[in-house]
């Protein structure tokens, strides 16, 4: 049984806990301070985001240098408030590096962290990747839809998801005509409920999986001509960003997404509709292009599978709920009683649903803590707002040091850590928790971990620089007195799993012989270094 | 089940097909009386696997798609846009062809270096991407969360050594490669395996003692981890895994360079380009590569496994598929050719290897609008200088297709398993039947012939 009533006090290593699953972590201070406060006020809060302030975090985006074209590439840079990346007259680059920098800084800065982790959430259950859609702002289009919507109704959120112009190139949609005699394309349909709603063979069949794709026919976007960038030497097109259309016969002012460069758009879409009703899921529709008023053509065969199969519907979210943010190992009737919960008592509204699940006693049992394996970009944000600059810091006040170079250089690595960020391989994403774990994505994990620990440096102009800032003096409050203090503070910050004394024994004996005197100095604060590194590399760390 | 003699091969090329076959693979001159049966080499005293799997579910009938009879016209009017027109096919066997696309498939055939198993598949077929991979992943009756490479190395490996006898050279270990206790290492490059290492590269070193480094570590991942959450063990047992094969990885955790031997995809020079005229890039290449480099370097690996995606041709199938036989088929030739040329006599190293390429299911009959969707029965085959080439299943009947319009199968895919494992890996017979029955009361897989029974 899962005790889903919600706990009534809390301390300091609760707040950590909901901050270490719920976001990437916090200070001591920080955690100390939410610990003062009622928890059911603070959980709400720090789901909503409500109350937060993040103007200093979107100024530090807005204000965040371009893409630094004249230093990469001598070309030179497009003027215009773009931030950062990727966005608006930037969208030509398609550059997918820059695009995963953008959403681990996003990680690492944003105040509103619950947002940055539903998003990460959504992205790996909705996978969707770059290297088919082949553009970077369609894909971060995706990512806001997910941040927008990541608290939203489950079936308000999967219908959103249907309409993304990323996913629609993704899982084929654009080209899933049932016109005249085409035969539909099943890709979308099938893993619309596969994937994104029911689990495999749970509640459908293949005849329900053709009447969906019938249903979905013609779905695609077109693009404002005012969102068309142009590279700067005239060798292609991009969509800065889509609208999601279906033919309804009515007059068309916006471009095809598949012929960006036409002179003028064309007076109608295409029709790629099927005609006739269709019964799905054994509800019979009279018509698939007579929707209710408000939805698109065949939006309300896809709107009944949370009515007609509620129960699979809420067993398929508790399941990936539970394994991102609970336990790897849930007991059947727990997984039940987070659906009955989702079903009739949030009635699939994900914020009711989430407010309850993690403001649960079962949330905060103690067997539920370091339950999971975290996944390798979360486990690095985490480990970088622990040890790396604040944002004001950071972020500073010149162009010079304002170009946050960290991800850019490291989201590189997350492909061999196991997380490639906006490219999954599949529709099916990543799996979590043990299945993170492989003798190669753990060797990448020491290696981001000498990254974010030991201070690696690379060159940008004449002087090193830090790919990951950092002063030991900053991680502690006071000087530390021994060795001891030093690893409890370290502790504190990086939030491992308990480490087995014998192991913490021995890294303090290694790095601090008996009989030797303890000095915070230079030599002092690279042990601390060292020993941040192990406790990074350590198996305890890798769960959260 | 038929084998094919050189007779029934040399009457089923036609000298247009023959040349067009080695035009595909930049081997101009190479005359149809060149394609002459090897015989099969002995069973090598020390055998290397190599698995392919082909990401996504291969259109293979589009990659040996039927030549006459019923089967052609049912093929035909079922994909009025995308059947592969005859002049496009080179015969290799009675009724069926090769895409010319297949690059160097259709030589590699005709020398008898390749075992088809055509119609390959299961009891209740899962059109699932992820729940047929599993399927085909956990090879057992009773799937119980293992792979049946992963129960291989339970049964086989040294449980105190043997850190990098199966290798995964993906990013990731898939469920075939997952054991008990014992799971493949996952090592996608030949350079830098080492800790401490800096995230660029490079060993980390002064002011820290990497020494001391490496100890501290070695200390965290040995520990026990009794009454710990049980995401500590399975970390702590991949992090010994990486430090251990580290010890035993090339020389300061890199092997020595080698340049292949062959052109693969990809490479300067290498003929094969896309259907657009672009290069031929193939992350299947760098993989075989790698591999030639591991077997060259002497490492101990007994299993390797690869993969390359891309398969799953909803749409846009009369592109992306011919690119994809394109890159598959060259890289595969290139690869066995580039074998030839590490180690001699019975330690040569194409002898010693056989190369297994699986995808997780065939696709639909009728084509949508310009691609396939899933389908049920698929197509295996090995590509080995030690087995008797020809057809091992038998082409699934276009005119009788199951209720969602798919092929039925007419091979098990366990006998494909069971062959490979007791008639090249050398298990013997109980242990081989134990891995792949998983306890389940029926009769064993039958083994296929072309590989020959090993002596009793």
């Amino acid at each position: 049984m899962a005790d889903l009533t919600p706990i009534a006090a809390w301390t300091a290593d609760d707040v950590q806990h909901l901050a270490r699953r719920a976001g990437f972590g916090v200070s001591p201070e920080a955690a100390a301070a939410l610990a003062a406060t009622p928890p059911a006020t603070a959980i709400s809060a720090w789901i909503s985001g409500a109350g937060l302030d993040v103007a200093a975090f979107e100024a530090a985006l807005a204000r965040a240098d371009p893409v630094d074209e004249v230093a990469r590439s001598g070309a030179a840079a497009v003027p215009g408030p773009h931030p950062y990346l990727v966005q608006g007259a930037n969208a030509w680059r398609n550059d997918l590096g820059r695009a995963q920098a953008y959403c681990a800084f996003r990680m690492q800065y944003s105040p509103y962290a619950m947002q940055e982790r539903l998003a990460l959430f959504w992205h790996n259950l909705f996978a969707t990747g770059w290297q088919k859609v082949d553009s970077v702002a369609l894909v971060l289009q995706q990512l806001e839809t997910l941040r927008a919507m990541g608290l939203a109704r489950f079936e308000d959120l999967h219908v959103a998801i249907s309409k993304d112009p990323a996913m629609c190139i993704w899982l084929d949609s654009v080209l899933n005509r049932a016109n005249g005699d085409n035969v539909p394309n099943e890709n979308y349909a099938r893993e619309a409920m596969e994937l994104y709603s029911l689990g495999a063979d749970n509640g459908y069949n293949q005849q329900d999986i053709t009447e969906l794709a019938r249903a979905l026919s013609g779905w695609s976007f077109t693009v404002r001509p005012a969102d068309v960038v142009r590279a700067p030497d005239g060798s292609g097109r991009t969509a800065a960003r889509g609208t999601f259309r279906v033919y309804d016969g009515s007059a068309n002012t916006e471009l095809l997404w598949n012929d960006l460069g036409a002179a003028t758009p064309p007076a109608t879409l295409p029709n790629f509709r099927a005609i006739g009703g269709a019964t799905f899921l054994g509800q019979t529709f009279a018509d698939v292009n007579a929707p209710p008023t408000g939805m698109a053509k065949g939006e309300h065969v896809l709107r009944a599978i949370v009515p007609q199969r509620g129960p699979q519907v809420a067993q398929f979210l508790a399941r990936r709920l539970v394994h991102h943010f609970v336990t790897g190992a849930p007991a059947q009737t727990d997984l039940d009683d987070v659906a009955t919960m989702i079903r009739a008592d949030a009635a699939f509204d994900l914020r009711v649903a989430l407010e309850r699940l993690l403001s649960s006693r079962w949330f905060f049992d103690p067997a539920n803590r370091y339950a999971l394996v975290e996944g390798p970009v979360s486990w690095t944000v985490r480990a970088a707002r622990a040890l790396g600059y604040p944002l004001a810091q950071a972020a500073g006040a010149t162009a010079a040091t304002n170009r946050f170079p960290a991800w850019a250089i490291v989201a590189d690595f997350f492909d061999a850590a196991g997380m490639r960020l906006l490219d999954p391989a599949g529709p099916n994403g990543w799996k979590e928790d043990v299945a993170w774990l492989n003798s190669g994505t753990a060797r990448f994990r020491t290696r981001l971990a000498a990254a974010l620990a030991l201070g690696e440096t690379f060159r940008q102009g004449d002087a090193p620089r830090a790919i990951f800032p950092s002063d030991p003096n900053a991680w502690f409050a006071a000087p530390p007195a021994d060795p001891a203090a030093v690893l409890a503070r370290l502790v504190q910050l990086l939030q491992p799993a308990p480490i087995p004394d014998a192991v913490s024994a021995d890294w303090l004996e290694r790095l601090w012989p008996a009989g030797t005197a303890f000095a915070w100095d230079d030599a002092g604060r690279q042990k601390a270094r060292a020993l941040a590194f192990l406790v990074l590399c350590s198996p305890s760390a890798q769960l959260y | 089940m038929t084998t094919f003699t050189r007779r029934d091969f040399l009457k089923g090329v036609s000298a247009a097909g023959a040349v067009a076959g080695a035009a595909a693979l930049g081997l101009p001159g190479c005359a149809p009386e060149d394609r002459v049966i090897q015989p099969a080499t002995p069973r090598p005293a020390r055998p290397i696997l190599v698995v392919v799997f082909l990401d996504g579910g291969n259109d293979w009938l589009n990659m040996m798609p039927p030549t006459v009879g019923r089967n052609r016209a049912v093929y035909e009017a079922q994909r009025p846009r995308l059947a592969v027109p005859g002049a496009d096919l080179v015969e290799i066997g009675p009724g069926c062809g090769l895409h010319q696309d297949f690059t160097g498939m259709s030589l590699l055939s005709d020398l008898g270096r390749i075992a088809w198993v055509q119609g390959i598949g299961m009891n209740n077929p899962n059109l699932s991407h992820f729940v047929s991979q599993d399927l085909w992943g956990q090879g057992s009756a009773q799937p119980n969360g293992t792979g049946w490479l992963g129960r291989w190395a339970d049964a086989a490996f040294d449980p105190a050594a043997d850190a990098l006898r199966g290798v995964a050279v993906t990013g990731d270990v898939h469920v075939m490669l997952r054991g008990q206790g014992r799971t493949f290492v996952s090592i996608n490059g030949p350079s830098g395996f080492v800790y401490p290492a800096w995230l660029r590269g490079g060993r980390v070193g002064a002011p820290w003692d990497p020494a001391l480094l490496q100890a501290g570590y070695e200390a965290a991942v040995t520990a026990p981890t009794g009454g710990a959450p049980p995401g500590q063990a399975a970390a702590a047992r991949v992090g010994k895994a990486f430090l251990d094969a580290t010890r035993a990885f090339g020389v300061e955790g890199s092997l020595p360079a080698r340049t292949p031997a062959v052109a693969y995809p990809g490479d300067a020079g290498y003929p094969v380009r896309r259907l657009d005229g672009g290069p031929l890039q193939s992350g299947l290449a760098r993989q075989l590569k790698l591999v030639a480099q591991m077997i060259a370097a002497g490492l101990e690996t007994q299993v390797f496994f690869t993969r390359i995606g891309g398969w799953d041709t909803h749409a846009n199938q009369a592109v992306d598929h011919p690119n994809l036989m394109r890159a598959l088929g060259g890289s595969l030739s290139a690869f066995y050719d580039d074998l030839e040329t590490i180690g001699v006599g019975e330690e040569n190293a194409q002898r010693r290897t056989l190369v297994l390429v699986w995808s997780e299911f065939g696709r639909r009959v009728q084509q949508n609008q310009n691609g396939t969707d899933h389908g049920a029965a698929g197509l295996a085959f090995c590509l080995a200088r030690g087995l008797t080439g020809g057809f091992y299943g038998d082409y699934p009947a276009l005119d009788d297709l199951d209720g969602n319009g798919n092929m039925r199968f007419t091979v098990d895919f366990r006998s494909l398993y069971a062959t490979v494992l007791e008639r090249w890996m050398g298990l013997d017979a109980a242990t081989t039947d134990a891995l792949l029955l998983q306890g389940a009361a029926r009769t064993p897989y039958p083994r296929l012939d072309f590989l020959p029974p090993v002596a009793a």
